[in-house]
């Protein structure tokens, strides 16, 4: 039976979406930093928003692997793009998949595949990143639902967002046990949202605060039972980790390609600049980072789909193909010198953009100690 | 309606690297795609699908994999396919290849348009729609880029000339030859690629015997021509600079034209 290998029909046709639609205009849609409602609604229409989920749910019927390759390929056109789809296919739609009613579904989560609305995730706030236990956001039980009072910041998506998926505190005295997640359609009253951020890298992206206010939520809008609010937690935290180090070899494929071409290109002393042993190794260490960084990310995916916990790879996986897009993302602006310092240029872009991918699923300098943990100290 | 798009995975690239000692194409490290023009084919009939009642059939020969072409059709939204894979296919010249296609079609049974790409970017001899039409005595139509209307026993198309376009009728059932039209072909969708990799997928895969054609009539053996050697033609233009005052310029210029009888 001859039949073609899903993992790559998805990447060679998201790698020539990638080539045709976003490189060309990757630049300027940087500059405008506006939404790229364009490319998202071609991204709906290829149906890349159900990629984790069923068929006949409304999904594509496909894998964490292959969400992975997806927003691995949109990374290296532009990273801002990816993390919008990203957001889309997994954070802003998981928990009303899996625990909304037929009704929500309907109403929010089949929209959502299609592009018409956009769902997001409101976890971190002014005073509690990692450190979920020391969120504020409470949701109160009232006759008949909830009332959500709090704020939430570094919303990636929430200024365009029709609905969040809210990390709230039901009972502060137990803390991280205390915590669920709450479905709040942002047309509801109590809900703002201020100004979108003005940020570093991934100018796309739009991120914001969002506060509620005496919100009164139904009762079904509650997504996670009592008491299973940390293990779906701990449940999508792995695949976030998965997800961004994804993002994380895509840029570094971008810094990678960009500068093996201009190395050999740039002529310096009667000669290519690739020629000089500093520059290839530059270009060797990028290479060997990015298949390290894609034999752990990869690993953690499979392991996911598998229906293993891969909590520990994929925080491997993340640190260590981040902290590679970073280094990659530096040299690149080395080999490129003085071009490397001019807006005109990509190096810049991939240097800014790799400050998103740091603090996005847990701060490096947390998940070391996290992994040191693991590792028995 | 029944419609066949003829499709053919090639390498994506329009400066074709040639083996020197070969004479071979050079395909390793070449990602493949659909051919551009048959794309537009395909993108016409999906099209067609969407106003009419008709059932897209994609057609295609090829190595094992270039069953990614096929997939990536049904991705696009192509009903079923039927991928022509043997060995004995192999080598095949534009003869064969029509040949092959042709006895393929006639094992599918009752087909009512067959869309194909103008020419494809790998030989670029747009040859093997006509010859198809050809095997199977079909009227056909070629450089089409607008089919303006489908009737049951007829279709109303442009096709693009030199210095302008003709409309044409044609009976039906008809071959027709497409080059990119106003439709820019659409990305698959990712739950119809995905349908596409499963066994119990709409794709047939057939061979020399499924056919009902012996190796002799097909791929090198049932090939009329031989390709002796392929080499990239070296282009020695050489200029020549006229100087002097314009009336001069002009005067020399002119009694060049004229001595080389080019005016």
């Amino acid at each position: 039976m001859i039949r073609s290998n899903p993992e790559e029909l998805i990447r060679k046709t998201i790698a020539r979406f990638v080539d045709a639609e976003i490189i060309p205009v990757a630049q300027e849609l940087d500059n405008k930093g506006e939404f790229p409602r364009e490319i998202f609604e071609k991204l709906a229409r290829m149906g890349l928003f159900g990629i984790r989920y069923p068929r006949n749910k409304g999904g594509a019927g496909g894998n964490t692997t292959l969400y992975c390759i997806i927003c691995e390929e949109l990374a290296r056109g532009l990273v801002s793009v990816a993390s919008i789809t990203a957001m889309q296919c997994l954070m802003g739609t998981n928990f009303l998949f899996h625990y909304g009613t037929e009704e929500m579904r309907e109403q929010y989560f089949l929209p959502a595949m299609r592009g018409e609305k956009i769902g997001c995730f409101c976890m971190t706030e002014p005073d509690a990143g990692s450190d979920l236990g020391a969120i504020t956001t409470r949701a109160t039980e009232v006759d008949g639902g909830y009332l959500i009072n709090g704020m939430k910041t570094w919303v990636t998506d929430g200024p365009e967002a029709s609905f969040y998926t809210v990390m709230c505190q039901t009972d502060p005295k137990k803390r991280l046990r205390g915590i669920g997640y709450f479905f709040i359609p942002r047309d509801f009253p109590g809900v703002s949202t201020s100004p979108r951020f003005e940020c570093l890298g991934t100018r796309t992206t739009p991120i914001c605060e969002v506060a509620f206010k005496d919100v009164f939520i139904p009762k079904e809008y509650r997504l996670t039972p009592e008491g299973e609010g940390l293990n779906a937690f701990l449940k999508i935290i792995a695949e976030i980790r998965a997800m961004t180090a994804a993002l994380a070899i895509g840029l570094q494929r971008a810094a990678m390609d960009d500068s093996i071409k201009y190395a050999n290109e740039r002529v310096a002393s009667g000669q290519t600049i690739g020629k000089f042993q500093l520059i290839q190794a530059k270009i060797a260490n990028m290479a060997t980072n990015l298949e390290a960084s894609k034999l752990l990310t990869y690993k953690s995916a499979a392991m996911i789909d598998a229906g293993r916990d891969a909590l520990k790879e994929a925080t491997m996986a993340k640190y260590f193909a981040t902290e590679a897009a970073c280094s990659a993302a530096d040299e690149c602006t080395r080999i490129f010198a003085g071009y490397g310092y001019s807006m005109e240029y990509t190096a810049q872009r991939y240097y800014r953009d790799t400050r998103f991918l740091l603090s996005g699923g847990g701060t490096h300098e947390v998940l070391q100690g996290n992994i040191a943990r693991w590792a028995g100290v | 309606m029944n419609i066949i798009v003829l499709i053919k995975q090639v390498p994506n690239t329009t400066e074709v690297k040639l083996d020197p000692k070969t004479g071979n194409l050079i395909r390793e490290g070449v990602e493949t795609i659909i051919n551009p023009d048959d794309l537009h084919a395909l993108e016409a009939a999906l099209a067609l699908k969407e106003t009419h009642e008709a059932v897209v059939t994609v057609l295609s020969m090829g190595p094992p994999q270039a069953i990614d072409a096929v997939s990536e059709a049904m991705g696009m939204g192509a009903d079923k396919a039927v991928f022509l894979s043997d060995r004995a296919f192999a080598g095949a010249d534009t003869w064969a290849t029509s040949y092959t296609l042709g006895k393929a079609i006639q094992h599918m049974g009752e087909v009512d348009l067959i869309l194909a790409g103008r020419q494809a970017i790998d030989g670029d001899t747009a040859q093997v729609g006509p010859q198809v039409a050809d095997f199977l005595d079909l009227p056909q139509v070629t450089y089409v880029f607008d089919i303006q209307a489908v009737h049951a026993d007829y279709v109303v198309v442009k096709r693009r000339l030199e210095d302008g376009y003709e409309r044409i009728q044609c009976r039906l059932p008809a071959l027709l030859t497409v080059i990119p039209g106003a439709g820019k072909p659409r990305y698959p969708m990712a739950s119809r690629l995905l349908l596409a990799c499963r066994e119990k997928a709409p794709i047939q895969v057939w061979n020399a015997a499924d056919i009902r054609v012996t190796t002799a009539e097909v791929g090198l053996e049932g090939s009329l021509t031989q390709v002796m050697r392929t080499f990239a033609p070296k282009f020695e233009r050489r200029g020549t600079m006229l100087e002097g005052g314009t009336v001069d310029v002009v005067r020399t210029l002119t009694a060049h034209l004229r001595e080389n009888k080019l005016v």
